[in-house]
């Protein structure tokens, strides 16, 4: 455990985060772009426990728990969302939701 | 006891706004419990006024509101011997003004409004009646120019109505702004507003001119003094009640009651100001009203002419002259004004002189009590009005002011000459026309007012003065009465005598000779267009149209092409328009995943700029 | 150079992502996240947070991925046909690069990160409460006093979370206007 610094687990954290971007700006599919969504809070939980670890306080902990908290009150409510949109539209393709057009 | 007197000072200056806001809260609609409810509380106040006069102590009191870095802004009372004299005549005479106005507005629909600004009127000027500084008194001061615009539109519907409140309210503005000056002024120089502090301020002995000037502005704009007088006359499309309690004895004698307050913040140049623009003031304005067929307005100039003679009277150094003269005032030009109201109500809303006629016998009481009050105006000896204007008659004349003696004397005789005019048009002769035909005595709401103002009062003036003198600040005028050699062979009496005999019996007769117009302009058509006085007016409309209508053309146009043209069209409308050319189309497709992009390519700038830069 | 286990759970995690990404089927992307999220668990549990690494499991790869895949099967998209686009996961790819290096060079080269060194095994409770310690009751001690407030008001939030929820799933598509 000695030799893996700060900055490794950071560079994981940021990798995952910008996988999970990449999958938001990529995929059509609303449930694969909400699923990398999370992906990208999963990396930043990553990255403050990383930064708890190595500063020696508990704060960023807490903070994490905090997060898992809002995220699974988040998704709820999210797939509530989609599964109404679902009904209205009938397809969670994001190319077919384009009514904010000009 | 001084804590039960400052309690009764409490309950005088609350309850008309108590009773103003639960007119205007809950009797709108009921006219006539509203006429009655404001009435009593006029009484109300009357009431507890003679209370703290019979007690014959001062009153102070002071609560602090706010502290700025060792300046302290206060609301309190002082109620020295100079407020109680003003508490007695504003709360006495408004509350007869209530009662005259029952009977007076029974047929308007919207008494309520109108007796709720009547009560909102009383708790602003009885504020500046016991005002104990100068923010507090300057405070009171645009809530009475407020009511006064409030009921001078009382009829809003009308357009010279509304034009006139404006016109007085914008006037009155244009004093108020020196008068702001003035107490900035004063607070910078002597770090307070208070009165009695100011008073005994050790710097006190060498006052600026400049304080003074700009005080004196809100007294040129309250008290109508030139050049601001011109909102007086037009003030008179206000219901008649509203011209007498407001234009005649009180409002305007607020400005006199201010300046004697202040008295001591005067410089010599600025009483020299005020003495000859009074004198000058109090001949025109009299010799105007000859020229004036609307009995209104003629009694509208007859006060400017009043006014100018207590502004004279400031002016000599005499300021307990000054208010005695503005009591005596406010009782017989309440009485006159009241009186006219009670004709104009007979002859069902005729206010032209010329078609009046011949009310001696129709309104016998009306006319009792409006001859009553004339002979006052005119200072006929042993009645209110003689002593205090042949005190300032005299105290010209000892003062060795030969020029202010003559305008004074030249006031005196066109007084007697309107009043006349007056008289003899109104009362005197036969009818002019149907409504003066069947004209009728007013009801007892109108004419017990009429009697206990005019008659008691206007009359037994000596009496009245005998009584205030102990009470007031009137104190130190006795000896200074006394040394001015106040006896009937005082030039000052002289000069009375002879303009009652010449100008008063003069006018009897003159305008009895030609019937249904005016005698002067029959006789003279160009003097009477001189004393028409519309040149004043004229002088302000070049004014506002030549001068400052190019000023806010010129300033619009800037505004124009600077802000608008380069600033809003150029730089605001141009960035966004370059930017939307550029990234239009894409922009708004409507899909997320673009959206989604930008705000990615932009935290990555953001990101950029923090770290690395 | 990183430990062995950080390796091996580092590529699972993002192995995992990468398939999450970059196929089409909508269930095999949620696997490929809770095999992610265990990665990322595994990699809580090397930071000594094991608290916090039980907690991932049991709430986000259990429960709320366990919800995504409830409702991906109840959806019931049906199979993408035709081949599979690859021009369009190259594409992908080309962002992910671009990005990847932005982060690279943002921890890596930049110097930002400062370079502190991991320190002995962290006690499992220590008398400073804001001291970073491996038990659960730590949590405890912190969230009832410094941060009593947020826990509050995340419950609040779960409360409005559930309401909201059912609220939303109880309009019927006919009556929705």
């Amino acid at each position: 455990m000695e030799n893996t610094g700060l900055a490794h687990h950071l560079l994981l954290a940021g990798l995952l985060f910008v996988l999970g971007l990449t999958g938001v700006l990529v995929r059509r599919n609303l449930l694969v772009v909400y699923m990398c969504l999370e992906l990208m809070l999963a990396a930043a939980t990553l990255a403050l426990v990383a930064f708890s670890r190595f500063n020696r306080t508990m704060d960023g902990a807490v903070l994490v728990f905090f997060v898992i908290t809002v995220a699974a009150a988040e998704v709820a409510v999210g797939l509530a969302l989609i599964v109404a949109l679902f009904r209205q539209r009938g397809t969670v393709r994001s190319d077919a939701l384009t009514t904010l057009r000009d | 006891m001084p804590s039960d007197l400052t309690s009764l000072v409490h309950w005088i200056l609350f309850l008309p706004l108590g009773a103003a806001a639960f007119s205007a809260l809950f009797l709108r609609r009921a006219g006539g419990f509203a006429a009655w409810f404001s009435t009593a509380a006029a009484f109300g106040i009357a009431g507890l006024s003679l209370c703290v006069l019979a007690q014959g102590a001062d009153v102070r009191w002071h609560v602090e509101l706010a502290k700025f870095g060792g300046v302290s802004l206060g609301f309190g009372y002082l109620l020295d011997a100079q407020a109680r004299l003003m508490l007695f005549v504003v709360s006495f005479v408004a509350a007869w003004i209530h009662l005259f106005s029952v009977g007076y507005m029974q047929e308007d629909a919207a008494r309520g409004r109108f007796f709720a600004g009547l009560s909102v009127f009383m708790f602003s000027i009885l504020g500046i009646v016991v005002a104990d500084n100068l923010l507090m008194t300057f405070v009171f001061w645009e809530l009475v120019g407020f009511s006064s615009y409030m009921l001078i539109a009382h009829h809003f519907d009308k357009d010279f109505a509304a034009a006139a409140s404006k016109k007085a309210f914008i006037t009155n503005r244009v004093g108020d702004l020196g008068f702001i000056l003035g107490i900035a002024l004063c607070l910078s120089l002597y770090g307070t507003l208070d009165f009695a502090a100011l008073k005994d301020h050790p710097a006190a002995k060498a006052i600026p001119v400049a304080v003074g000037a700009l005080l004196m502005c809100g007294f040129l704009g309250k008290s109508a003094q030139f050049p601001l007088h011109v909102w007086l006359t037009d003030a008179m499309a206000g219901p008649t009640p509203v011209s007498a309690l407001i234009h005649a004895a009180t409002m305007v004698a607020a400005g006199v009651y201010f300046m004697a307050r202040v008295s001591f913040l005067l410089a010599p140049e600025v009483l020299q100001f005020i003495a000859v623009s009074g004198a000058g003031m109090a001949a025109l304005a009299g010799l105007c009203a000859l020229a004036q067929t609307d009995i209104k307005k003629s009694l509208a100039y007859s006060t400017l002419a009043h006014l100018g003679i207590m502004g004279c009277a400031l002016g000599l150094g005499h300021p307990e002259l000054a208010l005695m003269h503005m009591a005596m005032h406010a009782f017989f030009k309440a009485t006159l004004f009241l009186g006219a109201g009670s004709v104009i109500h007979g002859c069902h809303h005729e206010q032209d002189m010329l078609r009046m006629g011949g009310l001696l016998k129709k309104m016998p009481l009306t006319a009792a009590t409006f001859v009553a009050a004339t002979l006052s105006n005119c200072a006929v000896p042993f009645l209110a009005g003689w002593y205090s204007k042949d005190a300032i008659l005299e105290a010209a004349w000892h003062g060795g002011h030969g020029a202010l003696f003559a305008f004074l004397s030249l006031a005196a005789l066109a007084t007697c000459l309107y009043s006349g005019r007056m008289l003899r048009l109104v009362f005197l002769g036969e009818a002019n026309s149907e409504e003066a035909e069947r004209a009728h005595e007013s009801p007892w709401t109108m004419t017990l007012p009429l009697v206990v103002l005019g008659l008691v009062y206007s009359v037994a003036g000596g009496f009245l003065a005998s009584t205030l003198l102990p009470a007031g600040s009137l104190q130190p005028i006795k000896p200074a009465l006394d040394a001015l050699g106040f006896h009937l062979a005082a030039p000052s009496t002289v000069v009375g005598l002879l303009s009652l005999v010449l100008g008063f019996l003069g006018a009897l007769k003159f305008y009895g000779s030609v019937r249904g117009a005016d005698a002067l302009r029959v006789v003279s058509p160009r003097t009477y267009h001189l004393l028409e006085h519309r040149w004043m007016d004229g002088l302000y409309r070049w004014y506002l149209d030549a001068v400052q209508r190019r000023v806010a053309e010129l300033v619009a146009f800037l505004d124009l092409l600077l802000i608008n043209g380069v600033a809003g069209r150029w730089v605001g409308g141009g960035v966004p328009a370059v930017l939307g050319y550029l990234t239009g189309r894409s922009f708004h497709r409507g899909q997320a995943r673009a959206y989604a992009l930008w705000i990615v390519i932009g935290s990555l700038f953001l990101a950029w700029f923090l770290i690395a830069r | 150079m990183p430990d062995g286990l950080f390796i091996f759970f580092a590529a699972l995690s993002l192995g995992a992502a990468l398939l999450l990404v970059l196929s089409r089927n909508a269930v095999t992307s949620a696997m490929g996240m809770i095999l992610a999220l265990v990665g990322v668990a595994a990699d809580f549990f090397l930071l000594d947070a094991y608290f916090l690494g039980v907690l991932q499991v049991l709430v986000y790869a259990g429960a709320v991925m366990v919800l995504f895949l409830f409702i991906i099967m109840l959806l019931d998209t049906e199979d993408p046909k035709g081949a599979y686009p690859w021009k369009t996961a190259a594409l992908g790819l080309a962002v992910f690069f671009l990005l990847a290096a932005s982060v690279l060079w943002l921890f890596h080269w930049s110097g930002a990160v400062p370079a502190v060194k991991a320190g002995a095994t962290p006690a499992e409770l220590s008398t400073n409460p804001a001291e970073f310690v491996t038990a659960a009751k730590a949590f405890g001690r912190l969230l009832y006093s410094k941060y009593l407030l947020p826990l509050e008001i995340a419950g609040f939030l779960l409360l409005v979370a559930l309401i909201g929820v059912v609220s939303l799933s109880k309009a019927n598509p006919e009556s929705q206007a």
